[in-house]
């Protein structure tokens, strides 16, 4: 359906940006995770996308793409030290290592995906009214 | 002192020649379209393309490989307006030939 | 009779519509099942590869469940719903406007133009 493009391209931000909230509501839950699956303490968590096939041959082929999750990617950011001697992660000097997340950061980031989103679905409805519009020629 | 009055008119050419040259090219032209049965045919000819290209597009719709849905549209307005000038061209010629059937001798 | 007169792209666009009204019932039925635990979304059996080959047997839709062959997790419901949805609506009324369009240039060869 190449003249059904524009919709499959939408669906697709609109995918990646719902991955990219749900990554930031993992990132503001785990705000105090002192342990995590690879060992050592929580790190915030970033959705890579990348552009797929975007360019005029692919215009020209009907082969147009959205963009795609290539990969989660935790940040090496300092954790933050918090002095806790009866914690069970205290280190020996009585330190806990808390997430380095910033919570401003991560909201700010989830401000920018949310607008994204209504971005995507704006398209996506600008796009279906001109499908109906052009069903209207000689009328 | 005065400026020449006449110098700037430009020179005047013979009056029949270059008339002429043009009234014999559209002359010609008009010879070759004047002709109603050639621009009868052609028209079925243009009319009966422009259906087959509005049924391609109705096919490449039902197919998912329309490009584009305004193609598709304009093709059929295409057709249909074709259609409906060659059957008005067609219904004055059968009223003209009716009208001439009439006519007492 | 008509049929012998514009046999082609008639016929598919009737058969495009048919996939189109079925998809719809499955899309309806996914949208109702949101939050259903171990839900497989259903989609509809559609081959238009065939139906562009003129086979005369070109298969009948029918509703299977969809298996997913993307890569990485199954992308969020509702936005895949919503967007087959939208697909699906303008694909119908295309087809359907355009099998009108084409059947009343039919009619105005048939009727001589007059409005009676």
């Amino acid at each position: 359906m190449n003249y059904l493009q524009a919709y499959a391209i939408s669906g697709a931000g609109m995918a990646v940006e719902k991955a990219r909230v749900d990554l930031i509501a993992v990132n503001l839950a785990n705000a105090h995770s002192t342990r995590s699956a690879d060992g050592g303490t929580f790190r915030p968590l970033r959705l890579v996308s990348a552009a797929g096939a975007a360019d005029f041959p692919a215009l020209l082929a009907g082969a147009l793409r959205g963009p795609e999750v290539v990969e989660v990617r935790p940040l090496d950011t300092p954790p933050r030290l918090a002095y806790e001697p009866g914690h069970p992660d205290a280190d020996a000097k009585g330190f806990v290592a808390y997430p380095g997340i910033q919570p401003a950061a991560e909201m700010i980031l989830m401000l920018t995906a949310t607008r994204a989103y209504e971005a995507n679905v704006a398209a996506l409805n600008a796009a279906k009214s001109m499908a109906l519009r052009s069903l209207e020629i000689g009328s | 002192m005065a400026a020449d009055p006449v110098s700037f008119l430009p020179a005047l050419r013979p009056i029949d020649a270059q008339p002429a040259a043009g009234l014999a090219a559209a002359g010609g032209q008009a010879a070759a379209t004047t002709d109603f049965g050639s621009w009868l045919a052609q028209s079925l000819d243009g009319v009966n393309r422009q259906l087959a290209q509005a049924d391609r597009g109705l096919q490449s719709l039902a197919t998912g490989e329309a490009q584009n849905l305004h193609q598709v549209m304009i093709a059929m307005e295409e057709a249909r307006i074709g259609m409906q000038l060659i059957v008005q061209v067609r219904n004055r010629l059968l009223d003209a030939y009716q009208e001439i059937l009439r006519m007492q001798v | 009779m008509i049929g012998g007169i514009q046999a082609a792209g008639t016929q598919m666009a009737k058969l495009a519509l048919d996939a189109a009204a079925l998809r719809h019932q499955a899309i309806a039925h996914n949208i109702a099942n949101l939050s259903s635990e171990g839900y497989v979304p259903l989609g509809v059996s559609f081959d238009a590869q065939l139906l562009a080959q003129r086979r005369a047997l070109a298969p009948r839709p029918e509703i299977v469940e969809q298996t997913w062959r993307g890569a990485g997790p199954r992308p969020q419901e509702v936005d895949r719903e919503m967007v087959e949805l939208s697909q699906n609506t303008i694909h119908y009324q295309a087809l359907l406007r355009a099998l009108g369009r084409q059947l009343s240039i039919l009619g105005s060869a048939i009727s001589d133009g007059r409005r009676s």
